[in-house]
């Protein structure tokens, strides 16, 4: 008996041998030269990388049971490194710098080598800093094998073509990333979004904007980030006219393997031919689903199927910014463009009352006992003047509405948020995706519970889990062979996909043992979504928001599933120390008014909790003096509307004979030449006014209230301050470009200025 | 040869320049002729507003349909103007204007879309349909004009079925007035029906509830008030439910029910769709309600 069961038990292991021989035959290998290149995508010659030569990178292509060898010759002046988004393998193979693996460094060869032992439509982009943003992201294709129990006739065998989404700025994203940590707002002047007090008042919507103001909120939109041009496969728009040299002709189907590669923009996607039936998503088959438009988020894939409905007419498939500022196409078909309409503008102000609506006075929000999660309330909608009309319409929806019944009005409908229900197209959502086979993980595995509160805040850009940091947070570990069961609720003002490394996570969305499988999960505001997948690899599994700017800001954690000896990183603890590092960097920011009456200015390093930064007012001449005060302050809570600092001042100033100043509080300050150092906090408070109150060491007290960047008009901006010394500044800014505004202003020292403000 | 045309582009330039000042002030200035449908002066003018920017120009003749298109190259082109006069609604050699942006053209300026490639779906659809209604037994005998005639009864009673679906639409956008409309609609559409065409089945329902959905029809269309038509759209609904149920149909369509309306009694309605668009409470409550049958 125990004899036969050991030879039986051989044979199992001897098969399994023998096919893992089979699947590991076919080696496929590709050389990658990573190099600096200059581009012109928006009219200015700029930096980018391109991989043997083109961006986006070049689709591989493997069938599973392949071995991928890929060998990345990095031809860069920098580091390097390449994640392969989607797959399951070895940890050390993941293509984390720092996590899984040193950075690759600038002049040398580094080869990837893992099985591939899944299918579907993956990606594959740098990890490495924000090289994302220019140009390291392709297309990763694995194939199915001809005799796959899951092949789907009619969907698998189609014409297929990878599509890769992603943007392109003419700035420097390391810029961008700075501007977004400094609040500048010349993205949403770009745009067209300022959100300013001129056009609320010209909307009706002056309300809107004081109660924004009030609750502490700068404008707020779908987007950070001003983008000069967006792509598909790199190009503005393509005509697909055939697929594998075969023509298309009227009735073809078309299967788009689409990757958001974008760093931070979500795509709407629409079809001028008619329906579009969504096959699979990140990867993985899911039951065609048949929808007018979806939005893709950061980083996810959608495998969707097009028809070509008559000869003769090739029709514009688009994928349009969440924002609606730029669009990218691909014509499908031969013949004259049947073109689809533009998505029409965002109706910003009423964006902003919703906001409002949701946001409690400390900054948390408030979901109404709505239950949101899935994407299927979309609060944005009510910005969709395709769902809920122009101004006008929404009015008369009120009036029937009143007419009919009068006890619920549209503040209350359960459904005011619900795209599906209100407009007359079909909008993709989660729970409409179901995996064509049963998803449930192994009964006997045990379960642990874990929960993310994702929080964070817009005016210094500070984005985090529970209000940590990467740098603030240890591994979580995790034992081999658990489930975790993750549920994460959006806390904060901005949408985040939140990506898995290294797994395939079920999203529990109604469909019960059908849940469909995915590794980026979108989340948006007040919503709350519960993954669960079962941590059966070893290894250091990073687990991030993929917006590009919210993971370099510290948006991430890491799952330690067992202590996996990796053998790239020596020193795991260490490396740990600098991937912290990395995801909170320190920012610098200048600005200075060379104005008639003298120079007003400000310098600043920050990162995520602390501040250092030094103000100056400079006058010509001894009379108006020269001041300097320099602050050392930590930011706390959520909102960082709290900050309590050190501060060191030096003035000089040669005042008259008996001159002296005295405060409100009598007390007199009677030197010329000053030196002070000084404890006192600075306080946000409702309308955005920062309240500062410092004590110094001879005794003085200084209060101040000061507001910067009123947003008057689409590019003007006020500011005022006035302190307990009895000071007081009043100034406006016309804002000429990112970096310059004209200004004037009035200064109690130094009186009436003119002049040039520049910033960095 | 070459030598020749350039003084002949450069006088027809120079004509040109004669003509207009704005002409002078594109750089680079490259002609191009298009051929761009529409029927009216209205129409010239929106084609040569939308299509002009500061780099290009339009001039479009209403009797040829071929617009000339100076435009600066270095700085735009040819498709660029033509793909937005088509966003606006005309039609063009390269591109079509999108469904909506033509929608919204005003009647006058609506033309015929010769360009648009004459839609082979609608052919198969109406083929498939027929098959499914002689239950797949359309003999090739069958001549062409009695085809036709076929097509045609089939078509009547398929307007019933649509202008139903346009109705209920209607009801779940509380708007009374197109509500009215669409009762009009489906109270012709009832003349048209040959019983003759129907079914066996079909035809024994039809005389049952024929009267019934043309008083109910009369009922929404002379009203003007909402929770009126809705009441009338109840009892509609439930002979429209017995009518469908007997009859071929060309796709899935969903009976649903709404608990809460006319104070808990509840009430049925039809919909080609499954999710739930309650035609009863409209935007109050507009997923309320589940699919209690799905007719095939």
């Amino acid at each position: 008996m125990n004899m036969l069961k050991k030879s039986n038990i051989l044979t199992v292991v001897l098969l399994l041998m023998a096919q893992l021989t089979v699947l590991a035959q076919k080696v496929v290998r590709h050389d990658l030269y990573v190099r600096d290149t200059i581009v012109n995508y928006a009219g200015k010659s700029k930096r980018a990388i391109a991989v043997n030569g083109q961006i986006p990178m070049p689709t591989l292509t493997f069938t599973e049971g392949d071995t991928a060898e890929i060998v990345v010759h990095n031809e860069l002046k920098e580091s390097t490194s390449l994640h392969w988004h989607g797959i399951f393998l070895p940890n050390k193979e993941d293509g984390v710098p720092h996590l899984t693996q040193e950075p690759i460094k600038a002049n040398s060869t580094y080869t990837y080598r893992f099985p591939i032992i899944q299918h579907g439509t993956h990606w594959y982009h740098s990890h490495s800093g924000l090289q994302e943003q220019i140009g390291m992201y392709g297309s990763l294709i694995l194939n199915k094998r001809a005799d796959d129990k899951t092949f789907r006739k009619g969907i698998d065998d189609l014409p297929t073509i990878p599509v890769i989404l992603s943007e392109w700025t003419n700035y420097n994203p390391d810029n961008i990333q700075r501007m977004l940590h400094t609040a500048n707002d010349w993205a949403a002047i770009k745009k067209g979004a300022t959100q300013s007090y001129v056009e609320a008042i010209k909307e009706g919507k002056f309300k809107t904007k004081v109660t924004n103001e009030w609750k502490r909120q700068l404008a707020m939109d779908v987007s950070d980030v001003y983008y000069d041009k967006v792509l598909m496969n790199g190009a503005h728009s393509t005509d697909l006219k055939s697929v594998n040299g075969k023509a298309l002709k009227a009735g073809d189907k078309v299967r788009l393997r689409i990757s958001n590669g974008g760093a931070s923009s979500y795509f709407w996607l629409r079809y001028a031919g008619g329906k579009i039936t969504v096959v699979a998503n990140d990867g993985n088959d899911v039951v065609p689903v048949e929808v007018d438009r979806l939005m893709i988020a950061v980083s996810e894939t959608y495998d969707v199927v097009v028809t070509i409905p008559n000869e003769g007419t090739a029709y514009e498939f688009m994928a349009t910014t969440e924002d609606r500022t730029q669009s990218a196409s691909y014509f499908v078909g031969n013949g004259i463009k049947q073109l689809i309409s533009p998505l029409p503008r965002l109706k910003y102000f009423e964006g902003m009352k919703m906001m409002n609506d949701m946001m409690k006075m400390n900054g948390d929000l408030n979901d109404m006992g709505m239950k949101m999660s899935l994407n299927q309330m979309d609060m944005n909608v009510v910005m969709y003047p395709e769902i809920t009309g122009d101004g006008k319409k929404k009015e008369d929806h009120n009036k029937h509405s009143g007419m009919d019944h009068g006890q619920m009005n549209m503040d209350e409908d359960p459904n005011r948020y619900n795209a599906n229900a209100l407009g007359d197209i079909v909008t993709l959502n989660y729970a409409m995706l179901e995996s064509p086979q049963a998803t449930e993980l192994p009964k006997e595995a045990p379960i642990r519970d874990l929960k993310f509160t994702l929080t964070g805040n817009m005016s210094r850009y500070v984005w985090s889990m529970d209000n940590k940091i990467l740098s603030e947070t240890d591994k979580i570990p995790v034992k081999k062979g658990e489930v975790l069961r993750i549920t994460i609720y959006n806390n904060s003002m901005m949408r985040h996909p939140i990506h898995l490394h290294g797994f395939d996570f079920r999203l529990l969305n109604g469909k019960g043992a059908k849940a469909p499988l995915k590794n980026v999960v979108d989340i948006m505001p007040m919503e709350t979504d519960t993954i669960e997948f079962l941590a059966n690899e070893e290894g250091d599994w990073f687990f991030h928001c993929h917006i590009l700017y919210h993971m370099m800001a510290g948006m991430n954690r890491v799952f330690a599933v067992d202590d996996y000896k990796n053998p790239y990183l020596p020193d795991k603890a260490k490396a740990y120390k600098e991937l912290q590092m990395e995801s909170n960097m320190t920012h610098f920011m200048a600005q200075n008014d060379f104005a008639t009456n003298g120079n007003d200015g400000q310098a600043m390093f920050q990162n995520a909790r602390w501040q250092l930064g030094s103000e100056w007012r400079l006058g010509y001449n001894d009379m108006h003096g020269y001041e300097v005060e320099t602050h050392l302050g930590r930011f706390f809570g959520k909102m960082q509307w709290f900050m309590p600092f050190v501060g060191f001042d030096y003035r000089y100033r040669r005042m008259g004979e008996d001159e002296h100043e005295k405060n409100i509080f009598g007390q007199a300050n009677k030197k010329d030449s000053r030196k002070a150092v000084s404890l006192g906090f600075m306080y946000t408070l409702p309308m955005l006014v920062n309240f500062q109150a410092e004590v110094y060491h001879d005794g003085i007290v200084r209060l101040q209230l000061m507001r910067e960047d009123i947003p008057i008009s689409r590019r003007i901006r006020g500011d005022f301050m006035v302190n307990s010394d009895l000071e007081y500044m009043a100034g406006l800014n016309y804002v000429i470009t990112k970096n310059m505004a004209f200004r004037t202003h009035y200064d109690s020292d130094m009186g009436f200025g003119v002049g040039l403000s520049l910033n960095y | 040869m070459i030598m020749r045309l350039i003084p002949l582009f450069g006088l027809v330039t120079l004509a040109l320049l004669s003509n207009e000042n704005t002409y002078a002030q594109i750089k680079n200035a490259k002609i191009a002729t298009a051929k761009i449908l529409g029927n009216t002066t209205a129409a010239k003018t929106i084609i040569e507003k939308e299509g002009s920017t500061k780099s290009a120009k339009v001039d479009w003749n209403q009797t040829t349909k071929l617009a000339v298109i100076t435009y600066d190259s270095s700085k735009t082109s040819e498709d660029e103007v033509l793909k937005r006069v088509a966003l606006v609604g005309f039609d063009n050699e390269k591109f079509l204007a999108p469904n909506d942006a033509y929608a919204q053209l005003a009647k006058a300026e609506q033309y015929e879309r010769v360009l648009k490639p004459a839609s082979k779906n609608r052919a198969e659809q109406q083929a498939d349909h027929n098959n499914h209604s002689q239950g797949g037994q359309i003999a090739d005998h069958v001549s062409a004009a009695e085809k036709a005639k076929l097509a045609d009864e089939k078509t009547a009673f398929a307007q019933l079925v649509n202008s139903y679906f346009a109705l209920k639409d209607a009801l779940v956008k509380t708007d009374a007035v197109a509500a009215a409309a669409q009762a009009e609609t489906f109270q012709a559409a009832i003349k048209t029906v040959d019983m003759n065409k129907l079914s066996h089945d079909e035809h024994t329902i039809w005389m049952k509830v024929m009267s019934k959905l043309a008083t109910d029809a009369t009922g929404i269309s002379k009203n003007k008030d909402v929770a009126k038509q809705r009441v009338a759209f109840a009892s509609l609904s439930n002979a429209m439910y017995e009518l469908l149920k007997v009859s071929k149909l060309n796709g899935p369509i969903y009976y649903q029910h709404c608990p809460m309306f006319n104070e808990g009694k509840g009430a049925h309605w039809l919909s080609k769709e499954n999710a739930v668009k309650n035609p009863f409470f409209g935007a109050q409550m507009i997923s309320c309600g589940s699919i209690v049958e799905t007719l095939n």
